[in-house]
């Protein structure tokens, strides 16, 4: 079996774990306007954001206060993809220039991957569906056989690494799947809410989870053909997303507003709050897990924190005022 | 919510006299001939202008107004580029809203800008980044700009925009939204229908299209758009003040319905209302460009002809709709009556907008509206987080927390005034209105609030269940259905904006408040029937005459409502059922695009007769064309 190509630079983020200076790149989209509302006349820096060496944050690419995901082309790091109100925004250049590719008739995209397979392919999550460019995003056409017509509220796109075209959704009204780059999808999980958020995790292919709105957390072992509730993970009030730590194939952590941080270390069969050291009643709007296995946790317009123990003490790490929407890691580039 | 609307809150900061908001109010000309309504039209839009520029200090740098209002007055282009140059200079923020002045300011100067100010314009757009928004104005405004600005540079390449499109690109991508949005306008009708301040975001990029655009078949659609949106105002507004329903209000102007951008059009147009402050700050930006326009005087007429009762049913629909909902867009069945004395309007209840929707009213005529609560009505006070997911693509934890923060201090507070609910169903035949509610357990707030103005006069509840009122030379007898009580409506004042966005305090105003009937129960309704003074010897008589109207009602296991209404209809109304009038079900599939006196079209007929009388003017969209005639 040929190995996927995405497992190559995961295995060099794995190995880099045990150097002094970070083998990776680390981003985040993050807002840093509070409350800010369409037509406001208030100007900060928001966006994309790259980890310096020194541990600060570097603003690049364009300014925005609603970039929701950031994807980067694996065979030149330069080739950027981010969601955001707009739609889908493409650069060519290492985020220099920009073009919105999509035109009126799609909008507010949700989240953007694309297929380390299948480099060309990039499949868009849309509040009314999903589309998916085989061009790099030159040209955008909408893949929706098999979604339902109400119902395809799409919050979350994800590709399997192991094989190409193979792509899992988060929708209104549940999990799909496809095996033939969105030619066809089908329903493999049936929710009554959206689906916040699915991770494929990066020690085994065959695991995903999946975070909800009213579910609770799903947990599939077969590459996401079936799905079981993570017994033990509060199911009364939304969760926003979930993030495995690449150093330890036992931890899992999920950020909620109304729960906060939940952890796991033990592959899901037990869950522990991980509030404390945040602040109080913590409406946790992102967590991640960067390559080191540093945990951030995104408190909702108050500022990045992060914990060097999965989330038993926490300290505030920069970002003030700050709503991160998307944490993304690759390999550090070539200097 | 990030992505919320705000309401146009460009308040004019300057205080100097403003002669129509603080004069007397204004007297429709006697003399209608098309010449004087012309001259009284520009006289009002130059008076505008003129507020501006006298408002300059010569101690403080412009405005990006008043550098716009000098353009338009061809007055110190050297300085006014410079200027521009200056307000350049620093970071851009406001989105949509940065782009339609800026494409005043594009063409206003085009011929009189240094270049290097046309430069420096040309160059935000190239360096500032636009959201295009989440609503149906915000896509109006960021595309009728975008079209207008790509034809003003036709040939430039993607690296010279902000989006990386070319200049061709953007300009089929912007036409291809404009005519989408105009052909639902005028086949299932207008999404943010009769918008109290929301109106300006239509009526200036439309304006703008009519002004500038070299396609002459865009040019031609934004005029017959602003045609349209005009002899709307006209048909539905009393003596200048526009009332619900509105698919779009606020909790100033959903009391006091005068204080409103749309008034401002209201004046500039028919000029029988006075303006509001500061003429609704943005209502510069349209009175910059106006004598690119003016309303045919068939439009003055019937905006300030309200001696003949008139009904009108339109056809709209709601914003639109994400996820949780079996329709993208809900048919908006719209009903409005009109009197010389006052105006019931209503749609058939349902959200179809989440926070700013206002679904049924009386209002009656005030001499003098300026200040004046002129309305009565009740509402579900609803807030949910998974109706704001229908529409917004956020998670349901922090809006309704937040919202207050971002500019709406009611949404989440139960006596509130503001807002549509599911679970209101609404029945208006002529001037009377049936409201019921059937609100589930569970729902936040189990009550219906009435507003009751601190404007009424001789406000009596009467041993037979009715409330019985005067506003203006209205009666008005309003029935709750259940129990309630009575609570002094307070007021928000928005404190000093700090880092978590909007704050408030609520305050009980000085003198004279209103007051929210309030009825703690789920099951509930409210009925309530207007007439003119005129009609009845006395209040007395008028009181008399609603205690002998045939009335039975029950509130298990539905509301179910059986009345005779003053106008002698037998009226059959139950929550969840079709209502019944004289024996007939009302058949909404019938409901037409527009029907009435003065408006009426197929439903997807793409063609609008406008009427008055014997003159007519016809908005062919299907031809691009308008005709005038006049019937022998």
């Amino acid at each position: 079996m040929k190995l996927p190509r995405l497992l190559l630079p995961l295995f060099g983020l794995l190995a880099a774990v045990a150097t002094a200076t970070p083998a990776y790149d680390f981003y985040i989209c993050a807002n840093i306007n509070r409350n800010y509302v369409i037509g406001s006349k208030i100007v900060t820096t928001n966006g994309i954001f790259q980890r310096t060496d020194e541990g600060g944050w570097r603003h690049f690419g364009y300014n925005d206060t609603s970039i929701t995901a950031v994807a980067f082309d694996p065979r030149d790091r330069n080739v950027i993809y981010t969601t955001a109100l707009n739609g889908l925004w493409r650069s060519l250049d290492g985020g220099a220039t920009w073009r919105i590719c999509n035109s009126w008739d799609m909008t507010e995209g949700r989240e953007v991957a694309v297929d380390p397979n299948a480099p060309d392919h990039v499949y868009v999550a849309f509040t009314d569906g999903i589309a998916v460019s085989t061009d790099r995003a030159q040209t955008l056409v909408r893949r929706e056989h098999g979604l339902p017509e109400r119902g395809k509220f799409t919050q979350t796109i994800k590709v399997d690494r192991t094989r190409a075209g193979r792509v899992l959704a988060g929708c209104e009204v549940g999990i799909f799947l496809t095996e033939d780059g969105a030619e066809s999808w089908r329903r493999v999980h049936a929710t009554t809410d959206t689906v916040n958020d699915l991770q494929q995790s990066p020690h085994d292919p065959n695991i995903w989870v999946a975070a909800t709105q009213s579910a609770g957390a799903l947990i599939s072992r077969d590459g996401g053909l079936t799905w079981t509730p993570l017994a033990g993970v509060p199911t009364e009030r939304a969760l926003y997303n979930v993030t495995f730590d690449v150093t330890n194939p036992d931890r899992l952590a999920i950020g909620s507003w109304a729960h906060g941080v939940l952890t796991t270390e033990d592959g899901g069969k037990t869950w522990t709050s991980r509030n404390a050291g945040l602040p109080e009643n913590p409406r946790v709007w992102r967590v991640g897990v960067d390559p080191a296995g540093r945990l951030y946790a995104s408190v909702f317009q108050e500022t990045l924190f992060h914990s060097d123990d999965f989330g038993r003490t926490w300290h505030p790490n920069d970002l003030a005022g700050s709503l991160v929407n998307y944490f993304f890691t690759l390999p550090k580039a070539a200097n | 919510m990030k992505k919320l609307i705000i309401p146009f809150l460009l308040l004019a900061a300057l205080v100097s006299a403003q002669p129509s908001y603080t004069g007397p109010m204004p007297v429709p000309p006697a003399d209608t001939r098309p010449d004087t309504l012309r001259r009284a039209y520009h006289a009002r839009v130059d008076e505008t202008l003129d507020w501006y520029l006298h408002a300059i200090d010569p101690a403080k740098p412009l405005t990006r107004e008043q550098a716009l209002v000098k353009l338009v007055r061809g007055q110190d282009a050297a300085a006014v580029s410079q200027r521009i140059i200056e307000l350049l200079s620093v970071p851009q923020s406001g989105d949509m809203f940065w782009m339609f002045p800026w494409t005043a300011i594009a063409f206003t100067g085009r011929d009189q800008l240094s270049p290097e100010a046309r430069a420096a314009i040309r160059e935000a757009w190239r360096t500032y980044f636009p959201m295009r928004g989440d609503t149906e104005n915000h896509w109006v405004m960021y595309y009728a700009s975008l079209f207008l600005m790509t034809e003003l540079y036709p040939d430039d390449p993607g690296e010279t925009w902000f989006n990386g499109k070319s200049s061709a690109e953007n300009h089929v991508e912007a036409k291809g939204f404009l005519l989408h949005w105009m052909d639902l306008a005028t086949t299932i009708g207008q999404g943010e229908f009769n918008a109290t301040h929301y109106i300006g975001e239509y009526a200036i990029p439309m304006l703008y299209l009519a002004a500038w655009a070299e396609d002459p078949a865009m040019r031609q659609r934004g005029r017959m758009m602003l045609d349209l949106l005009m002899a709307e105002l006209a048909d539905n507004t009393l003596h200048g003040v526009l009332r619900g329903p509105n698919a779009r209000t606020d909790d100033t102007s959903v009391l006091e319905r005068w204080n409103a951008l749309a008034t401002y059009f209201s004046w500039t147009m028919y000029g029988h209302t006075p303006p509001p402050s500061g003429y609704g700050g943005w209502g510069i930006y349209f009175a910059i460009a106006a004598h690119h326009y003016e309303p045919p005087p068939l439009f003055h007429l019937i905006a300030t002809d309200r001696e003949f009762d008139r009904e009108q049913r339109d056809h709209k629909r709601s914003r639109r709709r994400w996820r949780y909902s079996d329709v993208e867009m809900m048919p908006v069945y719209k009903t409005g009556y009109i009197r010389r004395d006052y105006a019931v309007g209503s749609y058939q209840g349902g959200v179809t907008d989440p926070i700013q929707a206002h679904v049924w009213d009386v209002t009656w005529r005030e001499d003098d509206p300026r200040g004046v609560h002129n309305t009565m009505f009740s509402v579900h006070p609803h807030a949910s987080a998974r109706v704001l997911q229908m529409y917004f693509t956020e998670y349901p934890d922090w809006m309704i927390d937040l919202l207050a923060s971002q500019g709406k201090p009611s949404y989440g507070v139960p006596d509130k005034i503001l807002g549509c609910s599911p679970y209101e169903q609404v029945f208006q035949d002529l001037d009377t209105v049936i409201a019921l509610y059937a609100i589930p357990p569970g729902e936040n707030f189990q009550r219906v609030n009435g507003f009751f103005s601190r404007n009424l006069r001789d406000v009596t509840e009467d041993a037979s269940g009715w409330i019985f009122a005067r506003g203006g030379n209205a009666y008005l007898a309003y029935r709750p259905l259940a129990p309630y009580t009575w609570d002094e409506l307070l007021g928000y004042r928005q404190l000093p904006r700090g880092n978590s966005g909007y704050a408030w305090e609520r305050f009980r105003p000085e003198g004279p408040v209103d007051r929210i009937l309030v009825s703690p129960h789920a099951n509930n309704g409210t009925i309530v029937q207007a007439a003119s003074a005129d009609e009845f010897e006395s209040f007395e008589a008028f009181q008399s005459a609603m205690r002998a109207l045939p009335l039975e009602f029950t509130l298990e296991p539905r509301p179910t409502v059986k009345l005779t209404t003053l106008r002698g209809k037998k009226v059959a109304f139950t929550y969840g059922e079709t209502p019944v009038v004289n024996g007939q079900p009302v058949d909404y599939s019938r409901w037409k695009l527009f029907e009435g006196p003065h408006l009426n079209a197929g439903l997807g007929s793409r063609k609008i007769t406008i009427s008055h009388g014997r003159q007519h003017r016809v908005l062919d969209f299907n031809t691009v064309t308008t005709s005038d005639y006049v019937t022998p």
